[in-house]
């Protein structure tokens, strides 16, 4: 019998009338005994547990049992005592929602499971997303689970609360000069916060600050009525399109959407007979765009007005000063091709052209015919604003004036990002009150009196429009992490009313106002399909101010630095999300750095070329000059580039403070090495923060650079090391004419073997008794479905998207800049990237790029090799990876000629802070090391939705099934599906007469094939590569 | 041979006319009495050395595969290299004692124990790397047919697992041969045995030997059926681990000359390792009369074939890359001599084809220092041969996108430096406890043997 004094105490009853037998039991004498007959325990059967003790300690080890099995505290895992309604415990659910990007919204169906979101998509429904999505947001759900994220109140560095600031707030009277410094947003509630907050405080100054510098197509396209139009670009449409330096296709693009979308129906090709548009593209960089090129023509950002200049002269607008004849063969046989395509044809102007070109490119449009046809203009019902910059100069010089009262940064971070000239941090310690809301302490929050952590998207009520100006609601899929964060909706309500209003009731205000009469069921509707229907700008025939050009151009030795936002940490608000450190670059590939990229003659001119050592690349350091100010950043050789022109990308050089401590580890064991988290924020101490060559006037293009050899070196990791095809068709790609000619050249195309016998005459080996004729496979239920991808490398850009998506979807892990250059980056989805070039022309190759999942071989050479039977084929033809089963010998990876095989060399997962945890998918296995790892064509998302179609007791329709990279991808250039259903778009692909199995002579039947390209170069121009 | 007076007769293959039991008193008494001082240095630093590879493995099991410098591409790098070095190292024993057995090759009976044993030191060596590079060592057992739970079998498809076997039943052949070879030597050392427990327990080894007739008829039998099991053993172990090259796709390991050019090359080195051994102990241990330098020649004229026939493999691999037309196995042929990694191929081409070409000097291959250094050479070169097949042609296959390069890591060097020392240990107490000699086999091939011998001499 067990005593517990707990019991004890509980079976004491309260005191009351008593009973006794006799006085010596009144006194007590009887000692224990008057409290039972017997002893404790007498009444138990002699050595054994007593039916009492049997359910006490029962109950008891149960508790126990439970509790044991969690690795989290109990109150976590305890069933609902009232099940929300929807919520089916690991049922995810999904939210529409938006992201603000680049002073648009980026639509959004967010998955949540249990009330964390884990997996973002584009909103299907959206016009402006159908379903697809960029890089970015992808990666935006790792910035909410951010183990950096700024958690308190902070004044003077030191602990606050909110509620001081709702005083500080509320002390505020009118006369307050409140100088409001705020990233572009299209949110309607900011908007009419803003003019509120003008009401409140008239002397309020109101600046919207974009890192990049403004946005040039704004400024430059303005009716001569003041307003701003916005142009919205049919590629569809397009026989032929001119980009002029536009990376109109890159990831950073703001309508990469529906510019993607659009140019990718212009490019598919299901047979000969169709025919695809063509691009030329006169770019500085090497885009993605440029890669996607038919003609691409490399020209300095600063020589570009000229040629567009040239351009315009040649299709008859003239009166443009600065015209000058030209013997360009280029520019005359693209000219009279724009000429013959009319209304189709269109001309994009890119970010780093100065207004006057967007000016430009709108008048050659206009007077082609393309408005209606190519482009329509979107009148953005907004005043236009002229430079933004300027006004931002003007606050700074203010702030040292010490006419600034109050500054209030709305997640911007201008003492990292403006222009040094400026002097922003000085200027903001001659400002009474500096108000910092941002997502991390920052270099503006450490510089800031005030920082107020600020509530992510994915946490916090907000609205906004698309690119096309479809109105939205950016609803929260969870409370705030931190409860001290707040919304910028939020500070601003506070700053406009006093009063601490929470950011739904603001939202839902202002709603009111562009809802129908039955405004709460509208609202409901509004929330779940992520857009108000119909809410879209105006399309308009704009009549444009015509450009006026300033004379300026780039002297023939004269040096430009191009900067612009980096493909993969933007403006610097990704620098802290590991997917996106560790995302390639998609032209260098290069993870973990910025550099400077110069084109191979300006390398050898100053004697700058990379060694490649032990697999990584050692390059020589360069300094970079512009008007006295220089950076030193590590020179990489890009092939393509113009002489004479400096490509630098923002977002590096960070330092952010966190309270996270770093990690630990005892000398025998590596979790400090392993740990990318380990030494705080991994934004800090990453490449070369660019900004510090800025001109006040944040221009992209800066002239006049100077740059020389320090003599250092540096360290370079890339995912790939190798950019040339070495003569062998992995890349298959063609010209138009040649594709009409012969339309199977792809699957045609000579592997390098000797001679060209049929793969019939030779049938396999054991053909017959092949795994997937066993009835073991045939008679499973799986074996319905066959499923296999087609991979569009007409379409494809290279934008990285599909591999951020998947990284989400599957739990990929980061490793970090040293691991990288090991050779051990975990990707499950990599995409190659391959120049093609002539023997002649190789500093001016074209670019090619291929995505490269798991093909699935039906012959897979992994699944032979494997000792322990690890990794199998599944009954539906997919090749499959049992992490439980691997004991890694890694021989699988040996004998894979893809090379998709990842290994987890270390225990990366072992180290991830408990907020990255959070973002794990549960319905995918987090891997322990020592085991492989490989795309899975998301079979977890297979099986789901067999799940979900047998309950419903319905075959599984085309469709229903698709992998992250396929949703992710706005050119829609992954097809994936059944290939057991001839209806399928897969099979439907595979009949494509450009498909084609890479290392298809090798035998191993891969399920994953490519649509070769087909170029459509002009005639009267030597294609490209 | 009777009272032959022909001018044929063998020179004798022990020399010193030494009676039997100057014989036994020669090789017993290095495992009787106390070892010489270099003996106590020589364990002291191998024991470090094997501590060392402890204190790597324990590393390795904590942290991951990852403190090696293997990747992608490369998933195989020193661990494996290493094995197929120790595995070739691990041929001459037994090819020794059962295929010249089987030829009647007598002068083996000098080297045939030590060779032995150098074998199944070897391949204990062998057998440590696959169990640790594996990324989840606790369940390595996978890859045994054991009965379980989970129901199921290894993958018999797999040349990995075909390796487990073939390797483990080497090795047990191997000891077993070994140990049969022993009983009538370690009877000897029984006999000659003064302390108490040291008489139980060799007789608990001898299991009872007599030297009886019968004894010595079952005895030979056995020895006869164990060197017919081990013959083929010798041949299998390393075709099937070449199978983990050859089986795969990978352009440079998938071709069908390796069996025979792994099994050329696993015999030279083993015989390298063995002529690298015997020099310094003959020396050491003063058993010049045993091994002589015919021996010692005669094992050279074997490095000499073996090594110009991995050569001609060599050759015949470039040829054949050439001959294919197969543009991936002509790139990896091409990179193997001219690539990222040409250093390590002209090393072993250096090493394993030029060096033992001076063994056609009569004159060099009995020169004792210089037999020794090629023995070195050959070892570093054989060493080479299998980083050049498993590295070189992994770190750029067929998608020039995932080329790769591979870099050692300072664990895999003292791993690597630790197993000499797992070795050499076991090596040195092998010497100080065991008749290093077959002395029995030995003294039925010394002119003593003759039963005519002492006929001769009186007249």
């Amino acid at each position: 019998m067990i005593d517990l004094p707990v019991l004890k105490d509980a079976e004491t009853p309260a005191p009351r009338e008593r009973f006794w037998r006799s006085p010596v039991d009144l006194e007590g004498g009887l000692g224990d005994l008057h409290s039972g007959e017997f002893m404790p325990g007498a009444s138990d059967r002699p050595g054994s547990a007593s039916r009492r003790d049997f359910l006490r300690i029962m109950g008891a080890s149960m508790a126990m049992a439970g509790l044991s099995a969690c690795r989290r505290p109990v109150e976590q895992v305890l069933p609902y005592t009232r099940q929300p309604e929807e919520i089916v415990p690991g049922e995810p659910l999904y939210y529409a929602t938006g992201m603000p990007y680049r002073g648009v919204l980026r639509p959004l169906l967010v998955k949540s499971h249990e009330g964390r979101p884990t997996k973002i998509e584009g909103n299907p429904e959206h016009p402006m997303s159908l379903g697809a999505t960029g890089g970015f947001e992808q990666a935006s759900i790792l910035n909410m689970y951010d183990p950096d994220r700024s958690q308190r109140v902070l004044r003077e560095g030191v602990g606050s609360e909110w509620r001081e600031f709702v005083r500080l707030v509320q002390g505020l009277d009118g006369a307050t000069r409140i100088a409001v410094v705020s990233p572009p947003t299209s949110s309607p509630t900011i908007r009419s916060l803003r003019g509120r907050l003008a009401e409140r405080f008239p002397e309020m100054q109101w600046i919207t600050y974009a890192p990049e510098g403004d946005d040039p197509s704004r400024t430059g396209l303005r009716t001569t009525e003041g307003r701003t139009v916005r142009p919205l670009y049919r590629f569809s449409n397009a026989e032929v399109v001119v980009s002029l330096d536009s990376d109109f296709l890159g990831p950073t693009e703001i309508n990469l959407l529906s510019n993607t979308a659009e140019y990718a129906q212009n490019r598919r090709m299901a047979s000969p007979e169709d025919s695809p548009g063509r691009l030329y593209v006169v770019e500085s960089n090497y885009s993605l765009t440029g890669g996607m090129a038919d003609h691409r023509k490399r020209l300095r950002s600063g020589d570009i007005p000229a040629f567009a200049r040239a351009l315009a002269s040649q299709l008859g607008i003239g009166g443009l000063p600065g015209e000058r004849a030209t013997e360009d063969a280029f520019l005359h046989a693209m000219a009279r091709d724009v000429q013959a395509a009319g209304s189709r044809a269109v001309v994009v102007a890119g970010d780093t052209q100065p207004p006057e070109v967007h000016a430009l490119a709108a008048a050659i449009n206009q007077a082609l015919g393309a408005v209606g046809s190519t482009v329509s203009y979107l009148d953005v019902d907004d005043e236009a604003e002229f430079s933004q910059i300027e006004r931002f100069a003007a606050l700074a010089a203010d702030m040292h004036a010490g006419e600034i009262d109050l500054l209030l940064l709305l997640g911007v971070n201008p003492v990292y990002s403006a222009p040094p000239e400026l002097d922003f941090a000085g200027g903001m310690e001659r400002v009474a009150r500096t108000v910092h809301l941002g997502l991390h302490l920052d270099e503006t929050g450490q510089a800031a009196e005030w920082h107020i952590p600020q509530a992510h998207y994915l946490e916090a009520w907000g609205d906004g429009r698309a690119y096309d100006g479809t109105l939205s609601v950016v609803q929260p899929l969870i409370a705030p992490l931190y409860e001290a964060a707040k919304s910028d909706v939020e500070v601003l309500g506070l700053l406009v009313t006093g009063m601490d209003t929470p950011g739904y009731d603001l939202v839902r205000e202002e709603w009111s106002a562009y809802l129908p009469d039955d405004a709460e069921q509208a609202w409901r509707r509004a929330l779940h399909d992520g857009f108000l229907p119909d809410s879209s700008y105006p399309e308009t025939t704009p009549v444009l101010e015509a450009p006026s050009f300033s004379a300026d151009s780039l002297g023939e030795e004269e040096i430009e630095v191009v900067i612009r936002l980096d493909p993969t940490v933007l403006d610097g608000s990704y620098a802290n999300n590991a997917w996106m450190m560790e995302l390639p670059d998609p032209t260098t590939k290069i993870v973990w750095d910025n550099v400077a990229l110069i084109a191979p003659a300006m390398a050898e001119r100053l004697g700058v070329s990379p060694k490649y050592d032990k697999g990584r690349y050692v390059v020589d350091v360069l300094e970079i000059t512009v008007d006295g100010r220089s950076v030193r950043l590590p020179a990489w050789i890009q092939p393509g580039l113009p002489d004479r022109s400096v490509h630098l990308t923002m977002g590096y050089g960070r330092n952010i403070s966190t309270v996270r401590p770093p990690r630990k580890a005892r000398f025998f064991d590596l979790d400090h090495y392993s740990d990318i988290y380990a030494d705080g924020p991994l934004a800090n101490g990453v490449g070369e923060n660019v900004s510090l060559l800025r001109r006040a006037d944040m221009r992209r293009v800066l002239s006049g650079a100077e740059v020389k050899t320090t003599g250092d070196t540096w360290t370079i990791s890339t995912t790939q090391e190798h950019g040339y095809m070495e003569g062998r068709p992995l890349f298959r790609k063609a010209t138009l004419s040649e594709f009409r000619e012969h339309p199977t050249f792809a699957p045609d195309a000579v592997p390098p073997l000797y001679g060209q016998e049929e793969w019939e005459d030779y049938p396999a080996l054991w053909q017959k008794q092949h795994p997937s004729e066993q009835p073991a496979i045939t008679e499973n239920p799986y074996y319905e479905n066959q499923w296999g991808m087609v991979i569009d490398l007409n379409t494809c850009t290279g934008c990285n998207a599909c591999v951020v998506a998947c990284n989400s979807e599957n739990n990929v892990q980061m490793v970090g800049k040293e691991e990288v250059g090991l050779g051990r980056e975990m990707h499950w989805l990599r995409i190659d990237r391959y120049f093609v070039s002539g023997e002649e022309d190789t500093d001016n190759p074209a670019m090619v790029v291929q995505p490269v999942p798991c093909m699935h071989c039906e012959n897979a050479p992994c699944e032979a090799v494997c000792p322990v039977a690890a990794t199998v084929h599944s009954p539906d033809g997919t090749n499959q990876m049992i992490y439980n089963r691997c004991i890694g010998t890694r021989y699988c990876s040996n004998n894979c000629p893809y090379k998709v095989r990842r290994f987890s060399f270390f225990n990366w997962t072992k180290t991830l802070p408990e907020t990255v945890q959070m973002a794990q998918n549960p319905n995918v296995t987090v891997r322990f090391r020592g085991v492989m790892e490989k795309c899975s064509y998301c079979i977890q998302r297979i099986r789901g939705a067999q799940q979900t179609a047998r309950l419903a007791d319905r075959a599984l329709q085309d469709g229903e099934v698709k992998t992250a990279c396929q949703q992710a991808c706005g050119m829609q250039s992954i097809t994936f599906g059944d290939l057991n259903n001839p209806d399928s778009a897969v099979a439907q692909a595979r009949k494509n007469p450009r498909r084609y199995e890479m290392l298809a002579e090798l035998s191993v039947k891969p399920r994953t094939s490519y649509l070769a390209r087909v170029t459509n170069p002009n005639p009267e121009l030597e294609p490209q590569g | 041979m009777g009272h032959s007076t022909s001018h044929t007769t063998e020179a004798p293959l022990v020399t010193g006319n030494l009676s039997f039991h100057e014989l036994t008193e020669l090789v017993a008494r290095h495992a009787e009495k106390k070892p010489p001082m270099i003996w106590y240095v020589a364990i002291g630093i191998s024991s470090l050395m094997l501590l060392n590879l402890l204190v790597m493995i324990a590393y390795q099991v904590w942290n991951g595969v990852g403190v090696w410098g293997n990747n992608v591409p490369v998933g195989w790098g020193w661990p494996i290299v290493d094995f197929v070095f120790w595995v070739g190292i691990g041929h001459a024993g037994t090819l020794i004692s059962a295929i010249l057995f089987l030829f009647r090759q007598r002068w083996r009976t000098s080297i045939n124990r030590a060779a032995e044993a150098m074998t199944i030191f070897a391949v204990i060596c062998a057998l440590l790397f696959p169990t640790i590079h594996v990324g989840r060592i606790w369940v390595i057992y996978w890859t045994l047919p054991i009965p379980n739970q989970m129901d199921m079998w290894p993958q018999f498809k797999s040349p990995l697992l075909w390796d487990v076997f073939a390797v483990s039943s080497y090795f047990i052949v191997s000891l077993i041969f070994w140990y049969v070879g022993l009983i009538p030597d370690l009877a000897t050392l029984r006999d000659r045995a003064r302390s108490f427990i040291r008489q139980r327990v060799l007789g608990i080894f001898s299991m009872g030997w007599t030297g009886s007739n019968r004894h010595w008829r079952n005895y030979e039998k056995a020895y006869l059926l164990l060197a017919g099991l081990a013959t083929p053993l010798v041949l299998s172990v390393h075709s099937v681990v070449s199978f983990d090259f050859a089986v795969s796709i990978v352009p440079g390991w998938h071709t069908t000359i390796f069996p025979p050019y792994f099994v050329a090359g696993a015999i030279f080195s083993g015989f390298a390792m063995v002529v690298t051994l015997m020099v310094i102990a003959r020396k050491v241990y003063g058993i010049e009369d045993l091994i002589t330098l015919n021996h010692l020649e005669k094992m050279n004229i074997i490095i000499l074939l073996t090594g110009s026939m991995v050569g001609f493999a060599y050759i015949t691999e470039l040829f054949i890359a050439w001959y294919s037309q197969v543009g991936y196995e002509q790139y990896a042929f091409i990179n193997r001599v001219t690539g990222p990694y040409a250093w390590a191929y002209w090393i072993m081409m250096s090493c394993n084809l030029i060096a033992p070409q001076v063994f056609w000097f009569k004159r060099l291959r009995r020169n004792v220092p210089l037999m020794f250094i090629i023995s070195i050479l050959v070892n570093i070169g054989m060493w080479f041969e299998r980083f050049v097949i498993t590295v070189i042609s992994l770190h750029r296959d067929y998608l020039p996108s995932s080329w790769g390069y591979f870099t050692p890591t300072w664990v895999d060097v003292m791993t690597f430096v630790g197993s000499f020392g797992l070795f050499l240990t076991l090596f040195l107490l092998f010497l100080r406890f065991v008749p290093m000699v077959a002395l029995a086999e030995v003294k039925g091939v010394v002119p003593q043997a003759d039963p005519h011998f002492y006929d001769r001499e009186s007249s």
